[in-house]
């Protein structure tokens, strides 16, 4: 649908709500992927989605209905449907009108690329096959997935916003395999072209030789350097936790925290609408989306605030648009190695949990590569380990912090962290 | 639904591709969710949808387009066959055999819970969430109920038309008490079945809320665990994601042959390991069953048609088979499929998924409290909490929801903070006790995750109590 059919829709699902209050949110997107395993093709998608999100309310309680016939001979069904569900609700102590009129919504045009939108194929086999064809050349197995998709979304509600915005998105990531041996590499854009995959499917292949023949870790004491999607794998979870509400119900490591220093004064988090990857200019409510800074050199500035808890409590309300950077300084993950005189490099992190979400302890797993540093070299690979720990003690010991690299979310760098002692658990 | 179906059906037929499934879907979901003791959410969800799967030249095509206008069906029909062609001959797929399926199935639902009135369902949430409230120290609560009417119709350019309709219900319920310093929760955890209100009835969620007040705050202000090699006695509700981690997971033929590096992970395991790897003790039998009654995995067919089987994935302690697709079947040396094929929804390509499965329990008359009556030092552990496997699925940590210091045979003393951490075939080897078939529970997960793009799947796991020796426990404050 284009922007103008998608605003008119969204606007009309309000109309046909018909109550005193009613926010729509209309998403379209379409998703085309080719995975891949033991070197032969296993998935070959190319998905196309609707969906309408209809929310009603009566001033002091609400309903919602989602549903995905987009037609609009069928909105006077949809808005019935919801009319019903919200006359069996009951009064919400928290219920919050829609966001008064006026809003001003950030424009964000760098989020599009008109040629990834199109989501053709042949590029998608074409890197495929490369990939493929490097590893069985290499006598490796690959596994991965590279995609490509849109998303648009179109917002109105009855207090008369309504705003538009869409977004492409590429991605090439894989593991190879020898034995037990294995690298991997996770490419992230806005679009297609900027995925350097010839780089990606080199790099990958020389590291799987460095991971052959890896020995169990010693117990002793060893910097960490973390390679960017490590980093990443670590930091998501700020943001899952970063709440004013949890803060305020003593239920979070942030509790009473705000405006305390945490961590490192060269930990700064923030969220910005233009950075290197674009975030989104409003959220499903119709709040516009601003530059935030979560952390500032240590001291805990902001926390997402739902809009109920910040007319409660007089904070602004803000929210996570989907855009997470931390700040870094200069290198590469081979700078950051060369200055490092006993340490261990990870590449990557799975199956990170809560231990205790109070104190924000987590455990986890590393994978696909983690090697011993000696005298700024790596001098050989290491077998994968379990580790406990605090990523805010972590962030309190940062050494050195690298360039940034774009990840899932947001830009991450490279980080060199002090000693931790092995075994990482109690 | 069904016209939609097989008119894509002849679609492709007259295409030619060799091999063609068309699924249709219809989901409904509802969703009363109380937080706070308010009404957070009052919902319906519905999702409709066509998948199209192709085989052309051994390789895959899929495409899928939400609602159910024909136009958007014939051009996901046309985007499925113009995408495989595109592959050229890098799928290799070859299928393993099934006869012609052709049928109906329907999940068991006595009560129907789409007719029980939407003031019903706020009034007992209500009641449930005030209970959990009464103390001032509990700081936070969730309650919910959660209904979903499933309909399916797949058809196939080989004659399979499969019709099935499911009901889902699940309840939901946790407090969280902040006293001294600390945030502690408890959980109902059994989760959904196919099944309708009835469930709900059962599951007691209308008593829960005082239950789960009084024990968050029993944990909130426990001692936290101590720590060292100490035996353990788990019940079913704990058991089914240990085993969900550490023998469904591993147990999947696509991790065994790699196509789950990249996202999900590998497996420690191998094709030749079926029939002689020891997986843990003699006591130990895991029974796969897409049969099971109330089974969140037990669908009928799978998303290829295979219809629901039953087998064991260990007996006595010997690994048997991986659980296989219609693909990964030949492939893993086997004729036939276990049908562990799944999709989230129709706009998903179907996968290898684990089934439902269970440590089989005996009939022996022990009680939980005989097998802890031999343990000197050990932990009692109840419910899910802290999860944590690496992507080879051996090395694990885990926490629970409920914890009691065993001393001397008996329950001495409330604890928190427990983890414990073994390798997967050393810790089913430390079994050596399983209490009666009376105590057997279930838990019925809907958020498995896997795949990429992720998908989200479901399947029930069950255990008696059960007793490990010698186990790693640590502290996790």
């Amino acid at each position: 649908m284009t922007k103008q059919e998608m605003l008119e829709f969204a606007e009309a699902a309000v109309k046909a709500a018909g109550t005193l209050d009613a926010v729509a949110v209309l998403t379209e997107s379409r998703n085309a992927s080719v995975r891949f395993g033991q070197n032969r093709i296993t998935q070959n998608l190319d998905v196309f989605r609707r969906e309408l999100q209809l929310t009603v309310g009566d001033g002091e309680k609400q309903a919602t209905v989602n549903s995905q016939k987009i037609d609009i001979n069928a909105l006077p069904g949809i808005a019935s449907e919801a009319r019903g569900l919200l006359a069996t609700s009951v009064p919400d102590p928290e219920y919050m009108s829609p966001v008064p009129e006026g809003q001003v919504y950030p424009v964000i045009e760098d989020a599009w690329d008109e040629s990834t939108s199109q989501c053709h194929a042949a590029p998608r086999m074409e890197a495929v096959g490369l990939v493929i064809d490097t590893a069985a050349e290499n006598d490796l197995l690959a596994a991965g997935i590279c995609r490509m998709g849109y998303e648009k979304i179109a917002l109105a509600t009855s207090t008369g916003n309504l705003v538009a915005h869409r977004s492409t998105s590429s991605g090439l990531s894989f593991t190879m395999d020898k034995g037990l041996a294995s690298s991997y590499i996770a490419l992230n854009g806005t679009s297609w072209s900027e995925l350097n995959t010839n780089s990606a499917i080199t790099s990958v292949t020389e590291q799987v030789k460095l991971d052959e023949g890896a020995e169990e870790l010693e117990p002793g004491d060893y910097k960490i350097i973390l390679e960017p999607q490590a980093t990443w794998n670590l930091l998501m979870f700020l943001p899952w936790v970063m709440s004013a509400r949890a803060a305020d119900e003593g239920t979070s490591v942030f509790s009473g925290m705000e405006g305390k220093k945490l961590t490192g004064e060269n930990f700064t988090l923030s969220s910005s609408l233009l950075g290197g990857r674009p975030g989104n200019p409003f959220n499903g409510e119709g709040l516009p989306a601003e530059d935030v800074v979560w952390f500032d050199r240590g001291i805990l500035r902001n926390l997402p605030c739902d809009r109920f808890t910040a007319k409660k409590t007089d904070r602004p309300p803000f929210f996570v648009p989907d855009t997470v950077d931390m700040a870094g300084g200069h290198g590469t993950v081979e700078d950051l190695v060369a200055g490092v005189d006993r340490g261990i490099l990870i590449r990557r992190f799975w199956y990170i949990r809560f231990v205790d979400q109070k104190t924000l302890k987590l455990t986890g797993m590393t994978r696909d590569g983690v090697f011993l540093v000696e005298n700024g070299r790596i001098v050989k690979p290491l077998k994968d380990f379990r580790w406990n720990w605090r990523p805010l003690e972590l962030f309190s010991n940062m050494l050195r912090v690298g360039t940034p690299e774009r990840k899932a979310a947001g830009m991450v760098p490279p980080v060199v962290f002090s000693e931790q002692h092995y075994p990482f658990t109690d | 639904m069904k016209q939609l179906v097989q008119r894509a059906v002849e679609i492709l037929n007259d295409i030619g591709v060799d091999y063609g499934d068309v699924r249709a879907e219809l989901i409904r979901t509802e969703n009363t969710d109380f937080r706070n003791a308010r009404l957070d959410d009052c919902r319906t969800v519905e999702t409709e949808g066509v998948g199209i799967r192709v085989l052309v030249g051994g390789s895959w095509g899929f495409s899928a387009c939400t609602g159910m206008n024909k136009d958007d069906v014939d051009a996901a029909v046309e985007r499925a066959v113009d995408i495989a062609r595109a592959a050229g001959s890098r799928g290799k797929v070859e299928l393993a055999p099934l006869d012609i399926q052709q049928g109906v199935y329907s999940g068991p639902c006595e009560i129907d819970p789409f007719e029980i009135s939407r003031e019903d369902k706020i009034a007992l949430l209500h009641k449930a969430s005030d209970e959990m409230m009464k103390d001032p120290r509990i700081k936070n609560s969730f309650a919910q109920l959660w209904f979903e009417k499933r309909d399916r119709i797949i058809g196939s350019t080989r004659g399979d038309l499969i019709e099935t309709d499911l009901v889902f219900s699940q309840p939901a319920l946790m407090a969280t008490a902040v006293a001294g310093g600390d945030a502690q929760s408890r959980a109902l955890q059994d989760g959904a079945r196919i099944a309708g209100w009835e469930w709900i009835e059962k599951s007691g969620i209308g008593s829960w809320g005082e239950k789960a007040r009084e024990e968050a705050l029993m944990k909130v202000l426990a001692d936290e665990s101590p720590s060292g090699e100490m035996d353990l006695i788990l019940d079913g509700l704990h058991l089914g994601l240990t085993m969900h981690e550490s023998v469904g997971h591993p147990t999947e033929s696509d991790r065994a042959l790699g196509w789950e590096a990249n996202m999900a992970g590998r497996t420690f395991l191998d094709i030749s390991h079926q029939g002689n790897l020891r997986y843990g003790s003699d006591m130990v039998n895991f029974l796969a069953d897409n049969t099971l009654p109330y089974g969140v995995a037990t669908w009928g067919w799978d998303d290829d048609m295979v219809p629901g089987k039953k087998w064991y994935t260990v007996k006595n302690g010997i690994f048997q088979e991986f659980g296989s697709v219609r693909e990964t079947a030949l492939l893993m040396g086997k004729k036939t499929s276990t049908g562990c094929c799944r999709a989230m929804n129709a706009q998903c390509f179907p996968i290898n998924r684990q089934p439902n499965f269970y440590l089989e329990p005996p009939e022996n008359g022990v009680t939980p409290e005989d097998l802890a009556s031999d343990i000197d030092h050990g932990i009692w552990i109840e419910g899910r909490g802290s999860f944590s496997i690496d992507q080879r699925r051996e090395n694990f940590q885990f926490g629970g929801d409920l914890f009691w210091e065993i001393r001397n045979g008996k329950k001495v003393r409330p604890l928190k903070k427990v983890i414990y951490r073994s390798r997967t075939p050393e810790f089913w080897g430390s079994l050596d006790g399983i209490a009666d078939k009376k105590y057997f529970r279930t838990m019925g997960l809907l958020t498995c995750g896997k795949g990429e793009p992720m998908q989200s799947a479901r399947m029930t796991h069950g255990a008696s109590y059960s007793r490990f020796r010698g186990i790693e426990v640590g502290g996790g404050k």
